[in-house]
């Protein structure tokens, strides 16, 4: 026959000390809450950003230049190999390549359609950084015509100052049909080739060619074998992750101002939900602390009716586990009501602070519930531990 | 199962007891079945010898066995087994619960492992004389009521040994002649041993060994 709890219920317990219980309760529900809350909103903190990332196979790349001070101002700030394989060498950087200027002098223009022409410059970078290359962005030596990417940045721009100079808006669809010209003079000569925008890139400010061509054309308008660029894009996991901006500060690199000033404050935010994890975290060991002394108070003062049954052949084990099970329902209440709370703040955060944005969910993270499944589990676990030792402290 | 009590000496005491005691420094064993009486005058060591038996204490040299089980070396997981299972025991200072009835007293040690079922009891406690006790708070019960309860008790589950330490201190010579009948019919059902430690000799428990401490 089974032994029955019930009969010996009474026997423990005995003066148990009710406002000690509660108080201990409600930390524990206030503490539990605080770790939840914090956690959520971490994940919050994430969501939002990651929408916000221009990424291409789950990597962020961003540009930096060296910083121009009054100090290095008139010295070469443009990027050594050396400066690329440090930056290659970083474990948050997954790649760097440079932005490589024209060392030639290049006049573009529009031909009859728009009575238009300009110097500009061209560069040319790995394929892997830009985000949008179609398959004919390729040149062979001897090619006349030329593919070009063209930044949506600089389109937008052109659209704005079109009318002031009686030129036509145009689209990017009509952009692209439109046969630019392109005069490149250097110091060992002149050539002219056709361009066509096949691209529009609005990760890259620039007028991009491909890397040949323009290598090409640098030894044979200038003679320069390898040329360095002034900007470089970093391919990273994470374009917002601390290490990589505390790296690049110390470095004197400059990078993107909107992107660092979002990764920073997310750093500052994401310090003080951390601060507030780990108060409520405090709070849940306080909660715990006051229930162990709560537990040790109860045994204390059943102390004699504990110590006659294990002296009648009660196991103590068998007594544990009895006693810590009469815990288990308040520790699932808990953190069920602390989970609650939490889903009902996400909701709010969600519906009221948020507007429904897209890229929050009202409901809490599974990895929350997770977290208060093994909080519980946890409790549970420490509780009957401390009940055992007690009760063989006392057998 | 076999008792055997080795060169066993408590801590406390003197070497020189065991010159005349025929229990402290020497070498006993006690089978199932068998009925031993020892007598000790007041001081000489009778509750300390049936708590080193009941595994209570343990301030004591040598060993006591239970067939091949050194109790030394039980935990009290180990312990709480053998009290179940094996020995069981009358206290000389009682120990109920007091805030709780005689019969609820009776029940928690029942229901660790029911020898009898619960008619039983009453039955018991009518042939003691508490039957109308049971629904009383052990606390306000006389000494002697308490000591028929706690006697009852002892017999609610299986054992092989029955420790006696004076259980009948409280008692009147006609409520301890009903009770230690009661005993020996409940340990003749068990073929179980009774170890009685008193002060003096009883005429109405048939030891087979007697032994002074």
């Amino acid at each position: 026959m089974a032994l029955n709890y019930k009969t010996i219920k009474p026997l423990l317990l005995t003066g148990s000390n009710a406002t000690s219980r509660a108080f201990s309760y409600i930390g524990l529900t206030v503490g539990i809450l605080l770790l939840l809350c914090s956690v959520q909103m971490f994940i919050n903190i994430q969501q939002l950003l990651k929408k916000n990332d221009i990424r291409k196979n789950g990597f962020e790349y961003i540009s930096i230049s060296k910083m121009v001070t009054n100090a290095n101002m008139g010295k070469d700030n443009r990027f050594t190999t050396a400066d690329l394989n440090e930056l290659k060498a970083q474990p948050f950087i997954d790649g760097a390549a440079p932005l490589l200027p024209n060392e030639f002098k290049v006049v573009a223009g529009a031909g009859s359609m728009i009575p238009f022409s300009s110097d500009i410059f061209i560069e040319a970078l790995d394929n892997e950084f830009i985000d949008t290359v179609p398959p004919n962005f390729t040149w062979q030596e001897g090619q006349q015509s030329i593919p070009v990417i063209f930044s949506s940045d600089m389109l937008e721009m052109y659209n704005v100052f079109a009318p002031s100079y009686d030129l036509p808006q145009m689209s990017p669809a009509t952009a692209s049909n439109v046969n630019l010209s392109l005069r490149c003079e250097g110091a060992l000569g002149e050539m002219s080739f056709q361009a066509n925008i096949v691209a529009f890139s609005d990760r890259v400010s620039s007028v991009l060619v491909p890397e040949n061509f323009l290598a090409w054309a640098n030894k044979k308008l200038e003679g320069i074998d390898s040329v360095k660029g002034s900007r470089v894009f970093i391919k990273t996991k994470d374009a917002n992750d601390e290490k990589l901006l505390r790296f690049l500060d110390e470095k004197g690199y400059r990078v993107n101002k909107e992107r660092a000033a979002l990764g920073r404050s997310r750093a500052l935010l994401q310090g003080i939900i951390s601060g507030l994890g780990l108060f409520g975290l405090l709070v849940v060991l306080l909660a715990l602390m006051l229930f162990s002394f709560y537990l040790q108070l109860v045994v204390a003062r059943s102390k004699d009716n504990l110590q006659l049954l294990i002296t009648l052949g009660y196991s103590p084990s068998w007594l544990s586990k009895n006693l810590a099970k009469r815990f288990v329902p308040v520790y699932i209440i808990v953190v069920l009501i602390a989970l609650s709370v939490t889903q009902l703040i996400q909701w709010g955060f969600h519906h009221f602070v948020m507007y429904d944005r897209p890229e929050l969910s009202s409901y809490i993270h599974p990895s929350v519930a997770i977290i208060a499944a093994v909080l519980a589990i946890a409790s549970i676990i420490a509780n009957y531990g401390m009940i055992k030792r007690l009760l063989h402290k006392i057998a | 199962m076999q008792l055997h009590i080795q060169q066993v000496l408590p801590t406390y005491f003197e070497e020189t007891i065991k010159a005349r005691s025929e229990i402290w420094g020497k070498d006993l064993l006690f089978s199932k079945g068998e009925m031993i009486k020892i007598v000790a005058p007041s001081g000489s060591g009778k509750t300390s010898l049936v708590h080193f038996l009941y595994g209570l204490r343990k301030e004591y040299n040598g060993t006591i066995r239970y067939d091949n089980t050194n109790i030394k070396d039980l935990n009290a997981e180990g312990f709480a087994g053998f009290r179940k299972n094996n020995i069981s025991v009358v206290f000389q200072d009682l120990r109920l619960f007091p805030e709780q009835t005689i019969l609820e007293n009776l029940e928690i040690k029942r229901e660790l492992n029911p020898y009898h079922p619960q008619e039983k009891v009453l039955e018991m406690a009518e042939r003691l004389g508490i039957a109308s006790r049971l629904d009383r708070k052990a606390r306000i019960c006389s000494y002697g009521e308490q000591q028929r309860a706690v006697i009852i008790r002892a017999l609610l589950q299986p054992f092989d040994f029955l420790l006696l330490d004076e259980p009948f201190s409280h008692l009147d010579t006609e409520n301890a002649k009903k009770a230690m009948a009661l005993m020996l019919e409940e340990a003749e059902k068990r073929k179980a041993s009774i170890v009685f430690a008193d002060l003096e000799r009883i005429d109405y428990f048939p030891h087979t060994r007697l032994l002074h401490l």
